[in-house]
């Protein structure tokens, strides 16, 4: 029953996904006159619609959540996780359209701290802020069935293999940099990348840029065999929740009583969740452990700041994320002949007041604004590194497999492989 | 209650659950691979930028009277143009559902797959522990990689996409009053007149005089002075700031700039009657100038760009991009930031300006260009781009064939019609780091440099032009060449002063002196006036003999060169601005 409705819903996806690669273009009217009348040109009115539900959407988002942990503590139902998943998706998603959801309230959030004339509404932050206290108590249950993107992936999912811890180690660096990118373009008004990047939301919305529904159906493909690629190597919220959740007070465990260590559970994990039990014996001595660790720790600060200085270093092609650098380039590069033809950009700025001097001189500005932003997320992606590396210099001790609180999605996928029978009332 | 997975196998369905996997697999490739050929039709076949239908659209509205027959014309393509895009639509359409169809079954079929031949839980013969272990030192090595990766990587991209191209191009280029706000309409701008070459002439617009030659009008100019008596010494002004730029004169007004090494830039104005300040400015706050100062040597500083007038205006440039125009009564004409010229030593050519265009020679370590710029409202007239890198300043040369802009670089001596940009002629015959500007006499453009060779180069006015003869004894570092027609005569920073014939290149007469030269000599009259760097003013005969006719200590080092104007020399040395005068005059 689980693989039948995940097996059907992946196909409504994948559906919609290419429906929406159908969305037809906007052209002029034809030319000279003809008896075809020209429709009137309707723009619906700001404002409340029958779509803002205001703060239903929190109650909504903390029922879900609450619902989640349920079915992670209580019910300990991967099923339950899994309808949860389809109400999620269809909801937050197809019905909400995506927005708002609590990823792109990140950069909503940063706005707010970052820009001074930029406000955010209170509901925008409840978005940004429930998930992240369910994960400061009960681990990812956010991830495990109520995020929109979570659920298309995890439904998608249908043969997942598992890749090299180290890999997936190093591909998860993949959420540090988009999210320094993400808060960097937000610092410098370049705009919000995690939106406009946003692989699902084109799906949601039944259109978008073909590159970007090309975009959303790689990953859905991909998916299918790496489950959850965006969860695990690109989504910013996640680095969040994931700091959090290795807080949490509360976390999903394997087995519902004592683990007897049949050791079934080794593999179940697709994102390689699981933490191995250490090893008994000393596998190396530990005096080079210790020097590995001293020399992590001393390498760290300059590590970090190499990061600055090349991020600093980057303000060239960093400053590109801003649309008025990308205007700038264009228009000195049409202007020097370097290239010719215009494009929409270019056209609609030079039918503008704003002169090709002002222009540039903004995008200079801008220019400068990278610099330091550049400084800052060099030396943030070199920090993760550092810390990565530190952590993986010290061997925690573990008797048995235990879900690792910074990653794991509390999916559930784990509980079939556990043995171990629930105590009556556990 | 905890599920259970079952693990039960059934090889019939199996295989029926493979061969629909693969048969719907191939299946959804197929089409997936039409629709990505059909969404390139559709790009091409767009209505909105069909080629051919643009051009029809042009050619009709630029008939003056209405053509039926176009008409309908532009109108069946219009009409065929729009089917062709809605068929590949909804070719497009249909194409989505049998891909939708295909997907179905493929997914479907592989689940099934997986359900009937579940693979049980592997218990790995590694000892698990030791996985974990073995797992933790790969990823220190990966992770180790990665950030090597990254940093590199981030520098690869820094390097490969520096673009200089566009950070500065005519930049806030508005003109600006003090509040920031237009201070010209376009009327006034265009009626703006500018001063013609023979008006030029007998000013010191610019470093060097007109068209930067090192060519002094008058030839009254003073033979002697005594600074520590005075005599001779129409007034004189210590100088509060540094800058090695050189004085610019017009009528009654003297412009020069200073910076200090904090980065303030100031602009000042003189009486030449009698050295009073009429105004200085401090340069700040321009759109577009970066709050970090590039990095500069000392010998370089943040001002040692000479400043140009032009009409009433007067423009000054500085190390870190900013340029700005005042009025003769200090008042902000225009100003912005260039962008920051990427130079390891520091921006130093100076201004050079014509015909109502101020030109800008900014070449860098990459995407160099020689900007010509409306000197009314600063905005940008044409943008050349230049290769090679340099630290010279441009000349304005009058030939028979009509003024070019001449400019050196690290590899080349390169003419531009000062009127569009357009590159004239190249030779390639300089090398190493070039900061002596060119000079120009009598068809004959001589280009010199330490560490390449002396150059003479006769304009013919074609795309060809022949390189007369090299030199390559003793070159100068810093100081530019002058030429009087028949000969060139240049200046080394070793202290040797060579006159080399201009049409055969053979060295006439060479003159040791005791200090070498940064300042440039300039011909006034039959005679040439060089400081050296501690000061001395070498008056020396022009000709085919070495003759030197005086030498008049300032008493302390000079880089800049002096302006020479009716029966005075305006002189900067490091502390003080000097006004000399004839004693007769």
């Amino acid at each position: 029953m689980n693989k039948f409705s995940s097996t059907v819903l992946a196909v409504i996806v994948l559906f919609l996904a290419t429906g929406a690669g159908a969305i037809e273009l906007k052209f002029p009217p034809p030319d000279f006159q003809t008896s075809y009348a020209l429709p009137d040109i309707y723009a619906p009115e700001p404002g409340i619609t029958a779509k803002d539900f205001g703060w239903w959407d929190t109650v909504i988002l903390f029922g879900a959540l609450s619902l989640a942990t349920f079915f992670v503590f209580k019910a300990r139902s991967r099923r339950g996780l899994f309808l949860l998943s389809i109400f999620s998706l269809g909801f937050f998603g197809f019905y909400r359209t995506g927005c708002i959801c609590p990823v792109g309230s990140t950069q909503n959030v940063m706005a707010a701290i970052f820009l001074p004339d930029v406000g955010v509404s209170a509901i925008v932050v409840s978005f940004f802020v429930l998930p992240l206290l369910f994960s400061l108590f009960f681990g990812r249950v956010f991830c495990a069935s109520v995020c929109p993107l979570g659920a298309i992936q995890e439904l998608v999912a249908v043969a997942p293999i598992r890749i090299s811890p180290a890999l997936e180690r190093v591909l998860a660096l993949g959420k540090y940099i988009y999210l320094g990118l993400a808060v960097l373009g937000v610092a410098t008004g370049a705009g919000f990348m995690i939106c406009r990047y946003d692989p699902f939301v084109g799906i949601y919305r039944m259109g978008h840029s073909y590159n970007m529904l090309l975009a959303g159906a790689a990953i859905l493909i991909l998916g299918v065999f790496v489950a959850r690629p965006y969860c695990r190597f690109l989504c910013p919220y996640g680095v969040l929740l994931g700091w959090m959740s290795y807080f949490s007070k509360f976390h999903l465990d394997i087995p519902p009583s004592p683990c007897v260590s049949c050791r079934l559970c080794e593999d179940s994990c697709p994102y390689n969740a699981i933490d191995m039990p250490t090893p008994a014996n000393l596998v190396e001595k530990p005096e080079l452990g210790k020097k590995r660790l001293r020399l992590t720790l001393l390498v760290s600060p300059l590590l970090i700041l190499a990061g600055a200085l090349v991020g600093y270093l980057m303000y060239e092609p960093l400053s590109r994320m801003h649309p008025t650098v990308t205007l700038s380039e264009q228009i000195a590069l049409e202007d020097l002949g370097i290239m010719s033809g215009e494009n929409l950009d270019t056209d609609t700025f030079r039918t503008s007041d704003v002169t090709s001097a002002e222009l540039h001189a903004d995008a200079n500005a801008i220019r400068e604004q990278f610099k330091t932003g550049g400084a800052w997320f060099g030396a943030f992606i070199m920090l993760i590194v550092s810390l990565k590396l530190v952590g993986l210099s010290i061997v925690k001790k573990r008797d048995i497999f235990t879900p690792n609180k910074e990653t794991c999605f509390s999916c559930g996928r784990c509980y079939p492989y556990c043995p171990v029978e629930a105590e009556p009332g556990a | 209650m905890l599920e259970k997975r079952e693990f039960e196998k059934n090889d019939f369905m199996w295989r029926v659950s493979a061969m629909l996997t693969f048969v719907s697999g191939f299946f959804s490739l197929l089409v997936f691979i039409l629709l990505v050929i059909n969404y390139l039709q559709i790009r091409a076949a767009d209505p909105v930028d069909n080629e051919m239908l643009t051009q029809m659209r042009i050619e009709y509205a630029a008939l003056p009277d209405e053509d039926v027959v176009l008409a309908k014309r532009i109108q069946e393509l219009d009409l065929l143009t729009r089917k062709a895009y809605f068929t590949t639509q909804n070719h497009l359409r249909v194409g989505a559902i049998l891909l939708l169809v295909g997907v179905t079954i493929f997914m479907v079929a592989f689940k099934s797959m997986t359900r009937w031949r579940p693979e049980r839980p592997q218990l790995a013969e590694v000892p698990t522990a030791e996985r974990e272990f073995l797992a933790m030192a790969e990823s220190r090595n990966l992770i180790t990689w990665a950030a090597v990766l990254l940093l590199g990587g981030g520098l690869m991209a820094s390097y490969f996409s520096e673009s200089a191209l566009v950070p500065g191009v005519n930049a806030g280029a508005t003109a600006t009053g003090d509040e920031g706000g237009p201070v010209a309409d376009a009327v006034d701008v265009i009626a703006k007149e500018f001063p013609d070459w023979a008006a030029m002439e007998t000013q010191w617009p610019s470093f060097r005089g007109a068209g930067a030659l090192g060519l002094a009008h008058f030839v009254n100019a003073p033979m002697d002075w005594d600074v520590e008596s005075g005599d001779g010494i129409r007034w004189k002004v210590e100088l509060e700031v540094s800058g090695t730029n050189s004085p610019v004169v017009w009528g009654e007004h003297l412009f020069m700039s200073s910076a200090t090494e904090e980065g303030e830039f100031t602009v000042y104005c003189y009486n030449t009657e009698d050295g009073t300040l009429r105004w200085s400015n401090k340069v700040e706050g321009l759109k577009g100038s970066p709050a970090e100062l590039p990095e500069v040597t000392e010998d370089t500083g943040y001002a040692s760009c000479s400043m140009v007038v032009h009409g009433d205006q007067v423009f000054a440039i500085f190390a870190n991009g900013d340029i700005v125009s005042y009025d003769f009564e200090g008042k902000q004409i225009w100003g912005y930031n260039l962008g920051v010229p990427e130079n390891h030593y520091g921006h130093s050519s100076s201004l050079l300006a014509y015909g109502g265009l101020l030109y800008v020679q900014k070449d860098q370590n990459e995407n160099g260009k020689v900007i010509a710029l409306d000197a009314a409202t600063g905005a940008e007239k044409w943008v050349t781009a230049r290769e090679e890198i340099s630290w010279a300043s441009p000349a304005m040369a009058q030939t028979e064939f009509g003024p070019q802009l001449i400019l050196v670089s690290e590899e080349d001596v390169d003419a531009y019609d000062p009127a569009t940009g357009t590159l004239l002629w190249r030779q390639s015959v300089l090398g190493g780091e070039v900061a002596p500007s060119p000079t120009y006499n009598n068809g004959i453009v001589f280009a010199a440099n330490e560490y390449a060779q002396a150059v003479a180069i006769q304009v013919t006015g074609e795309k060809e032009t022949e390189v007369l003869w090299e030199y390559d004894d003793l070159l100068p570092e810093v100081s530019s060449p002058v030429g009087d027609g028949e000969r060139f005569y240049f200046a080394t920073s070793m202290g040797e002063i060579v006159c080399l014939d201009a049409k055969t290149g053979e060295e006439l007469w060479l003159a040791e002196l005791d200090d070498g030269f940064y300042s440039s000599p300039v011909l006034v009259g039959d005679k040439l006036y060089i400081l050296d760097i501690p000061g001395n003013m070498q008056i020396i005969r022009a000709g085919a003999e070495y003759e030197l006719i005086k030498t008049i200590a300032m008493g302390e080092d000079t880089f800049a060169t002096p302006a020479f104007l009716d029966g005075r020399i305006y002189l900067r040395t490091a502390n003080h601005l000097y006004c000399i005068e004839a004693q007769d005059g």
